[in-house]
């Protein structure tokens, strides 16, 4: 698709750059949002955006643009150039055509493009409507959500690279208000996947309702150092939020805590982390990455000891290593690393188990403040948590929310037992709950 | 920027299948951003963002559909889109649409991307030396020099068509600093509603300098010891805990829904007695200014909180629609992307009595956050955690040594009404603020306030 745009622009480029890559991304949304059982909103979305990224004179420039006609085409080529002008950076960019890999992941259902609309509605009426009937202390559910979308994306450059991949998915959440006596507790239950008939949408307004129930009528923590449980979904969030700190541009630039750690014991030996772009689960799957660079798995810790970073084909270079196929960018945006299907892996121990070790364990079912209570460069945290205290194994209480406190890569040290119950989240991270010898907790 | 035959054509399409209401928001956007750090410029990209969206109303249910594509056909497809949505038996006839002039109350100097990149790149440098400057422990400076420049149009099935434009200028600086093992960082994102003229009013020495110092001096503090402490925030960012944990729940998308703790509040006190709080758009050239809201209507000041007592929410059109209350020029979204939603514009507490001095003595141990860091609020049950970017601790009336790592914890209900003292030194700071329409810009803004009492998470 969108071959004449390609050309007309390579066309205008040829004598202009030295290299050209042009990304473009087109995209079709639509959502739901139900509201006492009427739809509350009802989106669609259809865009498109095309971006060129050019090398003049050993210098990067970018520029983007959303409006499609033959003259913006060719202003933005002009753009690009005028700003390579002003660019100091000593990266080297080389474009290259990169091999495409044989096994194509599996990205895309056609028979999720062709679901109803009123079966979509359907069930994000189903959400709210079983929310409300699980539990009489529900009092509202405010989210009661179905969205899918489908994406299109094309990258070429002047060496004839010219890959495309067309992926979509569906997604559905609901978040549910109980309460008892004065006070109020949310929980919030979601489901990804690309084949419709996999919504359950009772087991997960259930779930969405226990979740907040659960929690209701908290007693303060004490104040101390504590083992503790993060659930699967809380410590995905949490290997998350420090995902920046195998981002090989940050090492290059001396942000990242791991600088000079490769080969280096960081973690327990029971943590494997991994950055998996294929993975068979993960949301975040391609075949490519936005430089057009053949994606792959990444083990970026081994039973401990520290890999590899993730690379993009310039601070591969840099380092002298391949790129791990984690290069990123949107249509709008200039070259950076992020994570893929992002993942620390599963281990043997039943979650109930994970309770066993100590005589109290504090388990995190929920995180809050994690762009503020969390600095990635110093891996310390101080985070909002809910949760309940355990002791000899039995679930004694909820708590009122309170703060977990520590610094990453202790706790990656302070691993004792990970459970076997590995889930991705909705932003393919992933991982199982994990027990922690020490934190800080404050209430 | 279309043709108004087209325009209304649009409006009548989105309308015929019935509806209540329609709207078409069309923007043509340029954007612009160098990224330097390593004392370089590394990246520098400009663009363009471009679309429409169409949106209709019947009962209490809202449609959208957008489109890059802004030729007549595509225009109508997205209008019969939505139109064939509505189920709606109220049929409008076709409309009328008046051209409706807009009072500029933010002039603007200079306008964006008509200064040389040279000039914002030496700008930049004065920056990166001057917190480089400061001390060797800093070890990396990032900076991102922002400029954007939105037109937009607004017509609707009422008849309004208005148009206008908004010139945005932001210069972001992190300045991290390091002593071999550990890292700290200091940040300033200074940002108005206005052109180039900004960047010429402020002084890149000292902004520099302002995130070297925060960086340095937390690198060589102390955790701060956990704990429940009464707790002074000062001025300027520190306003974001009333952004985030009292402001969104005062906005209708969260009133309508039932999902806010001020539902049915309207005239009751619900905050210490000498608190004001207001949001207003009309500041000139602030950074959440607007002259009209992203539903066309003109902006206002609006008095949220008066001596405590609970006076209005922030009103967009659909929760108008929904609540009864009366719009308030709140309709923001961050593009054509996002139908618009009831929103924060310059969001702050009013000055008080109180003096900062006579504050800070009458704690005998507790903390002083001279600049917040972000944060983050449960919908529903109003709990926030904030993280305290630079922070002391007091002790014996008088401010002590630094501290770092404290996180506030609380619930923004239980909060307002555990202020017992608000100084007079009111200022804001520039702020992005992510919600269900978008990402925008807001100030957030208060005097130094005292929190009797709030759990401080920390390290001890």
């Amino acid at each position: 698709m969108y071959k004449k745009e390609f050309q007309t622009i390579f066309a205008y480029a040829k004598d202009k750059t030295d290299e050209t890559e042009i990304l473009l991304s087109a995209a079709n949304s639509f959502s739901v949002k139900i509201n006492e059982q009427n739809v509350e909103s009802f989106n669609y979305a259809d865009s498109k955006g095309i971006g060129v990224r050019i090398v003049k004179d050993g210098k990067v420039g970018y520029s983007y643009t959303e409006k499609f006609d033959d003259e913006t085409f060719k202003l933005i080529v002009d753009e690009a150039i005028e700003n390579a002008k002003y660019t100091e950076d000593d990266e080297v960019v080389i474009m290259e055509n990169y091999p495409e890999i044989t096994d194509n992941p599996n990205v895309y259902s056609e028979s999720l493009d062709k679901v109803d609309v009123l079966d979509k509605i359907q069930l994000a009426q189903d959400l709210e409507k079983y929310a409300k009937e699980a539990d009489k202390r529900v009092f509202n559910v405010p989210y009661a959500v179905y969205a899918d979308g489908k994406s299109y994306s094309r990258i070429a450059n002047s060496k004839g690279l010219d890959k495309e991949d067309t992926q979509n998915f569906a997604y559905a959440y609901v978040g549910a208000l109980s309460a008892e006596k004065d006070d109020k507790r949310m929980g919030i239950e979601f489901h990804i996947t690309r084949n419709f008939g996999e919504f359950d949408p009772k087991k997960m307004a259930e779930e969405s309702v226990k979740k907040s129930t659960d929690l209701l009528n908290g007693k303060p923590a004490e104040t101390g150092k504590y083992a503790v449980v993060f659930n699967n979904e809380m410590m995905a969030t949490m290997l998350a939020t420090f995902s920046g700190i195998f981002n090989a541009k940050s090492v290059q630039e001396g942000r990242s805590l791991l600088k000079g750690k490769i080969r280096q014991q960081i973690a327990n030996e029971k943590v494997t982390i991994i950055d998996d772009g294929l993975h068979p689960n993960g949301f975040s799957t391609s075949a490519f990455d936005n430089e057009g660079y053949p994606t792959e798995r990444t083990v970026l810790i081994e039973n401990g000891v520290l890999r590899s970073f993730l690379h993009n084909t310039i601070t591969a270079r840099k380092d002298g290593v391949k790129s791990t196929g984690n290069g990123s960018r949107g249509y709008k945006g200039t070259l950076g690393i992020s994570t893929s299907n992002f993942l620390i892996e599963a281990g043997e121990y039943k979650e109930a188990d994970l309770f066993l070790k100590h005589n109290k364990t504090i388990e995190i079912v929920s995180l809050q403040g994690m762009h503020s209570g969390a600095n990635a460069i110093s891996g310390d945290f101080s985070l909002g948590a809910q949760g309940f205290l355990w002791e000899h194994g039995k679930r004694k209480h909820s708590l009122k929310p309170f703060t977990v406190s520590g610094n990453f890569l202790q706790m990656l040290n302070g691993v004792e037992a990970i459970a076997d119950n590995f889930k991705f989240d909705m932003s393919s991270n992933g991982a199982s709950s994990i027990l922690i010898n020490e934190l800080n907790i404050s209430g | 920027m279309l043709n108004r035959n087209i325009i209304e054509r649009v409006v009548d399409k989105a309308l015929s299948n019935g509806a209540d209401f329609a709207e078409l928001f069309v923007e043509n956007t340029f954007n612009s951003t160098i990224a330097f750090n390593d004392s370089k410029t590394k990246q520098n990209i400009v663009g363009n963002d471009y679309g429409a969206g169409v949106r209709v109303f019947y009962g209490h249910t809202a449609i959208y559909a957008f489109t890059n594509d802004l030729s007549e056909e595509a225009l109508l497809t997205a209008a019969d889109a939505v139109s064939k949505a509505a189920k709606s038996k109220n049929v409008i006839a076709s409309i009328d649409l008046t051209e409706k002039e807009i009072t500029n109350i933010h002039p603007i100097d200079i306008p964006n991307n008509t200064i040389s990149k040279k000039d914002k790149i030496d700008f930049i440098k004065k920056v990166d030396e001057a917190s480089r400057g400061y001390s060797d422990q800093i070890s990396q400076v990032d900076i991102r020099f922002m400029e954007k420049n939105q037109h937009v149009m607004i017509a609707n099935s009422e008849g309004l068509l208005v148009e206008d434009d908004r010139n945005y200028s932001r210069v972001y600086v992190s300045s991290i600093a390091s002593n071999g093992t550990e890292k700290q960082v200091g940040g300033e994102g200074p940002g108005r509603f206005a052109g180039y003229e900004f960047f010429k009013s402020i002084d890149p020495v000292k902004l520099g300098k302002d995130t070297a110092k925060v960086a340095v001096t937390m690198l060589n503090a102390d955790y701060v010891p956990s704990g429940k402490y009464p707790v002074i925030i000062d001025n300027g960012f520190g306003g974001v805990i009333f952004h985030e944990a009292c402001g969104h729940s005062l906005e209708t998308t969260a009133i309508a829904k039932g999902a806010s703790v001020f539902v049915g509040k309207m005239g009751e006190k619900i905050a210490y007695e000498g608190l004001t709080a207001i949001d207003d758009g009309t500041i000139p050239n602030e950074w959440g200014s607007e002259n009209i809201d992203d539903e066309g209507m003109a902006t206002k000041k609006t008095i949220l909180i008066e001596n405590g007592i609970l006076k209005s929410y922030m009103v967009d059109k659909m929760g108008s629609i929904k609540t009864g209350y009366a719009r308030t020029g709140s309709g923001r979204r961050q593009s054509y992307r996002f139908a618009p939603a009831s929103r924060m514009r310059n969001t702050y507490i009013a000055n008080g009595n109180d003096k900062f001095n006579d504050m800070i003595a009458s704690i005998n141990e507790g903390i002083y956050a001279a600049k917040m860091g972000g944060g983050s609020v449960s919908p529903g049950t109003g709990d926030f955690n904030f993280a305290v970017a630079e922070g002391y601790m007091i002790r014996n009336g008088k401010i002590a040594e630094p501290v770092r790592g404290a996180t506030l914890i609380g619930n923004g209900a239980e909060a307002l009404l555990k202020i017992s003292m608000i100084s007079n030194n009111m200022a804001m700071a520039q702020g992005m603020c992510g919600s269900v329409s978008g990402s925008i810009p807001t100030n957030v803004g208060q005097p130094a306030i005292k929190i009797d009492e709030i759990i401080v998470g920390g390290r001890n």
